[in-house]
């Protein structure tokens, strides 16, 4: 009988270092068997390092990684053998054509010939290919690479597969489909382990998300309990039909209001108490004679999170910002996953 | 895959093998390996033969020697650069199987082209020159360890970090090139200095030149059990050093 591991992926102080840097500084989590992990940070906070050290590329500097109970360093090709890579670039053999590419990869993997056969052949139909199967991929799209490559990840059967940033710089179909089939592969009962840089992603894709920062993991939780924990970003959002000159740093004097953001023709007011902040703008309209075209309470995103433990904020739309006793400066991104109560 | 149990050896040898297929399909025709595989041992042979008052049928060892050297060793540092670039490098590493058996697998791809392009100068020399082979299990044991040993060499070569073939051709030349002057290339082993004799032992490219000539008639300075003793230790030494090279790029990784 085989005992089934405890955890799918359970990493334990490992570390990395690049001379004097500590890429990955001591980091522990585990990842439950059947889950979507979600693996969030900035640029250059350790998540590919990460996932090269989890899939053998790399070898740490301390600590051990086991993948469904197997050492990553110690029993390599058991571990190994229960894994798929799906890495920030698509990482297809551009010279072989689309069946190749699947049968070569059941190759590394000593798949016998029927088998791999029948693996790709129904890979090839899942991701809608096998029309294409003998053109040479090097004329495929970026998304067709990209589904290509999540096909080669598949044929081995694995029960973990890593995605490094798996939808980044596709078409909006291509992310559909993309995100439809992690969904389905989770449902059939993989462990996926997903680095993105996609706060929205994450939020809708995830059961549970870890935060890394500067190499050191933030936090690890659901995303709606991640959420909670940052009530203090809990906002108003208000659009006047004619917006005055003044209006943010007007907004931004009313009180338990602690920082306005502009967001294209809407204002974000964060506060910890957003019923005394409604009635404040309210009142702020009323005494300007301003028209409230829409107003809502805005819960914490995921990217509030985010924002909020690694102090970078994504680069997404930014507008004018105004703290308490300050003037304008750089916005917020504009929020994800909110939570809205219409008033 | 838990149902099929198929042995750790075999498994590897088969992936070697696909390795293998896989490189001589996507690289064997492209420029930089017909360039430093087939191109530079010719030109280099034809620009230090022409004018020369030795028959060309005596000069077929050495061509041959050079073939393999050139051809066998380039193979590596074209393929392995390349993967790196694109990544697909990390599909060997992130697969379930030994670093010894890619690098086999990277080896026998060199072999194969080394050996294919090494046919070229014996036809030649047997069809048009009147070349003999008197010995052909030499000819066979000189081709079959020098190209592995060679392919062997560019595979450690390739090993150093670089994204582009030209950063491992360069060095890799470093120490093509000089090889060829003490190995009895353009001067006989026993026409050299004692310095230079001892270096000329030390170099691989003399034994396959020894193996080469012994294998159509000639004479050997070393002998062909040193010949075969020194090539076999140069083959161990350079599949060890590239091993060891990709352990400590995956350790800076």
């Amino acid at each position: 009988m085989v005992v089934q591991p405890e955890y799918a992926i359970q990493v334990s102080n490992l570390t990395k270092k690049y001379g004097d840097l500590v890429a990955v500084d001591h980091i522990n989590l585990a990842v439950n068997q059947r889950e979507i992990f979600g693996f969030l940070g900035p640029n250059g906070a350790g998540k590919t390092t990460t996932i090269r050290m989890l899939t053998g590329i790399s070898t740490p500097a301390e600590g051990t990684a086991k993948i469904m109970g197997y050492d990553i360093q110690h029993q390599t090709i058991e571990a190994k053998e229960q894994m798929g890579i799906v890495p920030d670039i698509s990482n297809v053999y551009n010279e072989l054509s689309a069946w190749d590419n699947l049968i070569f990869t059941g190759k590394l993997y000593d798949m016998p010939s029927d088998y791999r056969e029948s693996r790709a052949e129904e890979l090839l139909k899942l991701f809608g290919l096998y029309e294409r199967r003998g053109e040479k991929v090097q004329g495929f799209s970026r998304g067709m690479k990209r589904r290509i490559c999540i096909a080669m990840a598949l044929m081995n059967r694995a029960s973990i597969i890593f995605l490094d940033e798996p939808t980044s710089g596709l078409d909006v179909q291509s992310v559909l489909i993309i995100r439809d089939l992690i969904r389905k592969l989770n449902q059939e009962g993989l462990t996926i382990f997903l680095t993105t840089h996609n706060i929205e992603e994450a939020s809708q894709m995830c059961d549970r998300v870890a935060i890394i920062n500067q190499g050191k993991i933030a936090i690890i939780d659901t995303p709606e309990k991640l959420k909670r924990t940052v009530e203090s970003l809990q906002s108003v959002e208000v659009a006047f039909e004619t917006t005055p000159e003044n209006a943010a740093l007007m907004l931004g004097g009313l009180p338990e209001v602690g920082e306005v953001v502009k967001e294209g023709d809407k204002f974000r007011l964060f506060t910890s108490n957003p019923s005394t902040v409604l009635a404040a703008v309210w009142g702020y309209a009323q005494s300007n004679n301003l028209k409230i075209f829409t107003m809502n309470t805005v819960g914490p995103s995921l990217e509030d999170v985010f924002v909020k433990l690694t102090g970078i904020r994504p680069a997404t739309e930014s507008g004018g910002s105004v703290k308490k006793g300050q003037g304008t400066g750089q916005g917020r991104g504009k929020g994800a996953g909110q939570g809205r109560g219409s008033q | 895959m838990s149902g099929i149990h198929r042995s750790r050896i075999g498994r590897e040898a088969r992936v070697a093998w696909a390795i293998a297929l896989k490189d001589m399909l996507t690289y064997y025709t492209r420029p930089p390996s017909i360039m430093f595989g087939v191109l530079f041992p010719f030109s280099l042979f034809l620009s230090f033969s022409i004018g020369r008052n030795v028959p060309i049928a005596q000069q077929i060892p050495v061509l041959i020697a050079q073939t393999l050297f050139f051809a066998s060793s380039s193979i590596g540092p074209v393929v392995i650069p390349s993967e790196r670039a694109n990544q697909t490098f990390d599909r060997f590493l992130t697969s379930p199987v030994s670093l010894l058996a890619i690098l086999v697998g990277k080896t026998i791809a060199g072999v194969i082209f080394g050996l294919g392009i090494s046919v070229i100068p014996i036809l030649t020399g047997v069809i048009f020159f009147g070349s003999q082979i008197s010995n052909i299990g030499a000819l066979i044991t000189c081709m079959v360890l020098s190209t592995i040993g060679f392919s062997a060499m560019g595979i450690m070569f390739a090993s150093m970090p670089g994204q582009s073939p030209g950063n491992v051709m360069m060095p890799l030349n470093f120490v093509r090139i000089p090889l060829l002057f003490i190995s009895g290339v353009y001067t006989p082993v026993s026409e050299l200095p004692s310095w230079g004799q001892v270096g000329s032992m030390l170099s691989p490219l003399t034994h396959t030149i020894e193996l080469a000539r012994y294998a159509m008639g000639g004479e050997t300075f070393f002998g062909p059990l040193v010949n075969i003793l020194i090539l076999t230790i140069y083959t161990a030494l350079f599949l060890f050093m590239g091993i060891r090279f990709h352990v400590m790029n995956q350790k800076k990784e």
